[in-house]
């Protein structure tokens, strides 16, 4: 019961940054009228039902069977209780290698996302001309598609591409690699790519966080003898926290779904090295047809990402508590 | 001699190449365990003064000497100054311990001599039962309190406080108003503080300065301001009511000499004319405790009262005649209806004057 | 690090940082624009001596692009503009429209329903990969695959946590009392709404709308799992002209990927000021 309060304050993310936005009215109760407050979410409830619900629960009973569309129709497939559960977790190492992989490749580009982020907005921070403009260039990457993001990638990272010319440029010759041909630089590509397409998003709310962040503290700490440094790490970013922590469930609920990039990339190769989870249930489901095991996998996938937001948010769930009374 | 804690010497500020003067050479010297207020409206410079003295501000020109060192060009961190912002600015994200200890802890301080300092402080303060908590979950005099003590756990040499008392409710301003005055006694701490209430200047100060567009009015001790102001700007702006101006001169009607104004003519000994002022422009000021009620053939002057405000043992009227318009204090006992006409009368050696011209006292 | 201006080593930092963040976009207007002798050229070529639109006619011209005689592609980019605009701008207004109706409901009484937002938010968790296999499995027994009406019901509800948690916070700060007054006024609760609060957070509505377009524009996986023949779109049409042909048709691929682009870019620019709020569901203001 606990997990659904915490849950729905996830849900109910508060504003954590608003300091110039009178809150008038909202400490107060709600307006009275139930009925009009019902009948204004029941579009939303339907479509959720309808879209959500009833596909997530056909989802979840055909884990339980051992389906697949040429055995005929689902109502008479047979049961097989949580024999898909356990084979992913305990036989399926290519499942596991999956999981793992994908939880790595998200580790990495969050935490570059973050860095490269940070430091951009903590340079937006100066003054200088043109700001405008350059604000908007850098928020162009996140604006594209991701398919379209992977191809172009997919281009620059060709043999003949320009990112090896580059490399040849700078390092000579023998600079020049097989961006898709070895694991480790496969990867490195979808990393690169995955970091190029979305660390404007962190950029873009470290910036707002950090314009929210009141003045006076800072200047109370260099009246106190903090130097530039000292205030940036002891007053600035944990003042910073909870708009990072948002930032990060924000991006890592996206970022385990992998897989518009990444199809585009390199499917999935060599062999299986760039394979993310998204890219793994897709082939079970739409190239091997097990689709009841594919379902299985999902679900796993779905409870290991509400247990990882947990985790996530609890640093700031008294933050968060503090916010909704 | 001793050196005086704070000089102020010819400072200037100068905003936006020159178009906006915020500080206009002020001169002033603050001694050790005194409380000094900078009291003046808004845009008078006092926190710009303020913010020049702390080192957030670099003055245009002028010295800023602390304990006889000049200090213009030292950054803030290392000036030895404590400021109390008027929201406190106290670190929401640590504990109460945390925020006293900080400026030790950013000096490298070891954390024996740290503790020490935070608990000692915090005993001063009355704060220690509240050492654990986070800062997140205080109210606002608490607050207050470990903004100051904040500042004094670096043992500053002056401590400013940017509208201390201005946040608080009636009952908390009583309090801090006592607190600032135990730890200006219990360790001789000099504080300099910015307001624009001149009530809680007049109760927190030993000397009150005041401002007005950039230039320094005046600085006198606080019992004796409000009876002694230097300028006509101070005169209007001390007091609750602040005292009464008649704009006029002085002229003679027969064989008296005395103030006229219009129709209004009252008569003055002697003792009180330098007749060689005769013609010129005069503001003649009288405070309204000064000012009291008499029969018609007795008074000054003579008028209908207005307004009756009351406050609880005394009452402020207000009493027109033609353009005229005094404020008068009386016991409310014997206090007049409203449309009524009354007369009042003044001793004139309480009456103050002032140029026409450049608004200066002069002396009588 | 707290400084003010800007120095000059800083400033190369973030020059560098601005040639990294266009230059793929530039490579790819750049080969939108060479002709079919540039496309394979080693090294590749960054700027052609000769560029040309005909890329984008090739697109929309299908004996163009049969006459590439790359296996398995015959088909032009016509069908999957006209799907992607389709299933985009209606997906994407249903979304807004049914948000916005939650959206004061939630905000403005009581929380009808307290699983409900959990539910909506937790449509965002659930990977696409797998959420497509009982839609498969119902639109093909109910007759929707490859149907608009079934992209579009998931365009809607893929974005409908986006689309109601925006406009909330957007409702959220409009004081109450304007509602109030209206309503003491005479008006029923309902037309208060719609008089009062809804212009109000016109702008908002807009950027949330543009933000929903955004994320419809790009959907890339129920697209390419629920679509044969009839609906395509612009992300699917341009994964089947690079898996069908591995790249030899590189022009054609780039121009179809501008064509994807430009829209969006162009709607970010619109909603910069917003999209702090929608990317983190209205927890960070500008």
């Amino acid at each position: 019961m606990s997990e659904m309060n915490e849950l729905r304050m996830v849900s109910q993310i508060p504003d954590l940054a608003t300091e110039d936005v009178p809150k008038a009215g909202i400490v107060r109760g709600k307006l009275p009228g139930n009925r009009l407050g019902q009948l204004l979410m029941l579009p939303g409830q339907i479509v959720s039902l309808l879209v959500l619900v009833i596909p997530l629960l056909v989802a979840f009973y055909i884990s339980f069977t051992d389906w697949t569309p040429t055995r005929g129709s689902l109502v008479q497939a047979t049961l097989v209780g949580l024999d898909n559960y356990k084979e992913l977790l305990v036989y399926d190492t290519r499942f596991v290698e999956a999981v793992v992989r994908t939880l790595l490749i998200s580790a990495v580009c969050l935490a570059l996302e973050f860095v490269f982020g940070l430091a951009l907005a903590v340079l937006f921070l100066r003054e200088f001309r043109g700001k405008a403009i350059l604000f908007s260039a850098f928020l162009t990457p996140m604006m594209i598609l991701p398919v379209v993001v992977g191809y172009t990638f997919w281009m620059l990272f060709q043999s003949n591409g320009p990112i090896n010319q580059v490399l040849m440029l700078v390092f000579g010759e023998a600079a020049g690699l097989q961006w898709f041909r070895s694991a480790p630089l496969a990867i490195s590509a979808v990393i690169i790519t995955e970091v190029w397409h979305w660390t404007p998003l962190f950029f873009l709310i470290l910036l707002s966080g950090l314009n929210a962040i009141p003045e006076n503290p800072v200047r109370a700490a260099v009246i106190l003898g903090a130097t530039p440094r000292q205030v940036f790490w002891r007053i600035v970013l944990p003042m910073l926290k909870p708009v990072i922590i948002v930032a990060f469930v924000i991006r890592a609920m996206e970022i385990i779904k992998l897989f518009d990039e990444v199809f585009m990339l390199t499917r999935g190769g060599p062999g299986t090295s760039t394979e993310t989870i998204s890219l793994y249930i897709y082939k079970l489901a739409f190239s091997d047809f097990q689709l009841a095991y594919g379902a299985a996998a999902a679900f796993l996938v779905l409870v290991g990402t509400l247990v990882l937001i947990h985790l996530l948010l609890a640093p700031i769930r008294n933050q968060l508590l503090e916010a909704r009374r | 001699m001793s050196v005086p804690k704070l000089e102020i010497i010819n400072l200037r500020k100068v905003f936006g190449n020159g178009s906006v003067v915020a500080v206009d050479g002020i001169d002033f010297t603050i001694e050790a365990g005194e409380t000094v207020a900078l009291l003046g409206p808004s845009g008078c410079g006092k926190s710009t003064t303020l913010n020049m003295i702390v080192g957030l501000e670099d003055p245009t020109s002028g010295d800023i000497r602390i304990d006889g060192r000049s200090v213009v060009g030292v950054p803030a961190g290392k000036r030895n100054v404590g400021l109390v912002f008027q929201d406190y600015a106290v670190f929401t994200h640590m504990t109460v311990f945390e925020n006293l200890a900080f400026g030790l802890v950013i000096r490298g301080r070891p954390k024996a001599e740290i503790t020490r300092a935070v608990h000692d402080v915090a005993e001063l303060l009355g704060m220690q039962k509240s050492l654990k908590l986070p800062a997140a979950e205080l109210g606002g005099s608490e607050l207050q309190r470990v903004a100051i003590g904040r500042t004094l756990v670096t043992k500053p040499a002056i401590l400013l406080l940017d509208e201390p008392l201005s946040n608080l409710e009636a009952s908390a301003r009583l309090a801090m108003r006592r607190e600032l005055r135990r730890l200006q006694s219990e360790i001789g701490l000099t504080i300099i503080y910015v307001t624009h209430d001149q009530i809680e200047a007049l109760s927190l100060a030993d000397r009150i300065a005041v401002m007005n567009a950039g230039k320094l009015q005046q600085i006198e001790r606080s019992s004796v301001i409000c009876e002694k102001p230097d300028h006509v700007f101070v005169a209007g702006f001390m007091g609750s009511p602040p005292m009464n101006l008649l704009r006029g001169e002085i002229a003679r009607d027969g064989a008296f000499t005395g103030f006229r104004r219009e129709s209004l003519f009252i008569q003055l000994p002697p003792s009180e004319i330098n007749s060689g002022r005769a013609g010129q422009p005069i503001i003649l000021g009288v405070r309204p405790e000064s000012l009291k009620l008499a029969l018609a053939d007795e008074s000054m002057i003579f008028g209908k009262v207005t307004i009756v405000e009351p406050r609880g043992p005394e009452a402020v009227v207000t009493v027109e005649a033609g353009a005229i318009s005094l404020k008068a204090v009386v016991l409310a006992a014997g206090r007049p209806q409203e449309g009524s006409n009354v007369g009042l009368i003044a001793d004139p050696s309480s009456f103050v004057f002032f140029s026409g011209e450049t608004g200066r006292r002069l002396a009588s | 690090m707290m400084g003010r201006r800007l120095t000059w080593s800083l400033a190369f930092v973030l020059f560098g940082a601005l040639i990294v963040s266009l230059f793929p976009v530039f490579w790819i207007v750049i080969t939108a624009i060479k002709p079919p002798t540039d496309w394979n050229a080693s090294p590749a070529i960054w700027f052609p001596s000769h560029p040309t639109l005909v890329n984008f006619r090739t697109l929309f011209d299908p004996d163009a692009i049969r006459a590439y005689g790359v296996g398995g592609v015959s088909q032009a980019a016509t069908t999957s503009v006209y799907g992607s605009l389709l299933a985009s701008i209606v997906g994407t207004v249903l979304s807004a429209a049914i948000g916005l109706f939650a959206a004061i409901g939630i905000s403005r009484y009581a929380n009808g329903g307290k699983a409900t937002p959990l539910i909506i938010l937790s449509g965002r968790m659930f990977p696409p990969a797998a959420i497509a296999v009982p839609f498969v499995i119902i639109y093909s027994n109910v007759g929707l695959i490859d149907t608009f009406r079934g992209l579009i019901a998931i365009y809607v509800a893929g974005t409908l946590p986006f689309s109601t948690w925006m406009l909330k916070s957007f409702v959220d700060d409009l004081p109450r009392e304007i509602e109030e007054a209206a309503m003491i006024d005479g008006r029923s609760r309902l037309m208060a709404h719609l008089v009062v609060t809804i212009p109000l957070i016109r702008g908002g509505l807009l950027a949330t709308t543009l933000f929903i377009f955004i994320l419809n524009w790009s959907e890339f996986m129920f697209a390419l799992v629920l679509s044969y023949s009839n609906v395509t779109t612009i992300p699917v049409q341009l994964a089947r002209y690079v898996t069908a042909t591995a790249g030899t048709l590189y022009g054609v691929q780039a121009a179809l990927a501008v064509l994807a682009m430009l829209p969006l870019i162009l709607a970010g620019l619109f909603i910069q000021s917003h999209l702090a709020r929608g990317m983190t569901f209205g927890a960070v203001k500008r």
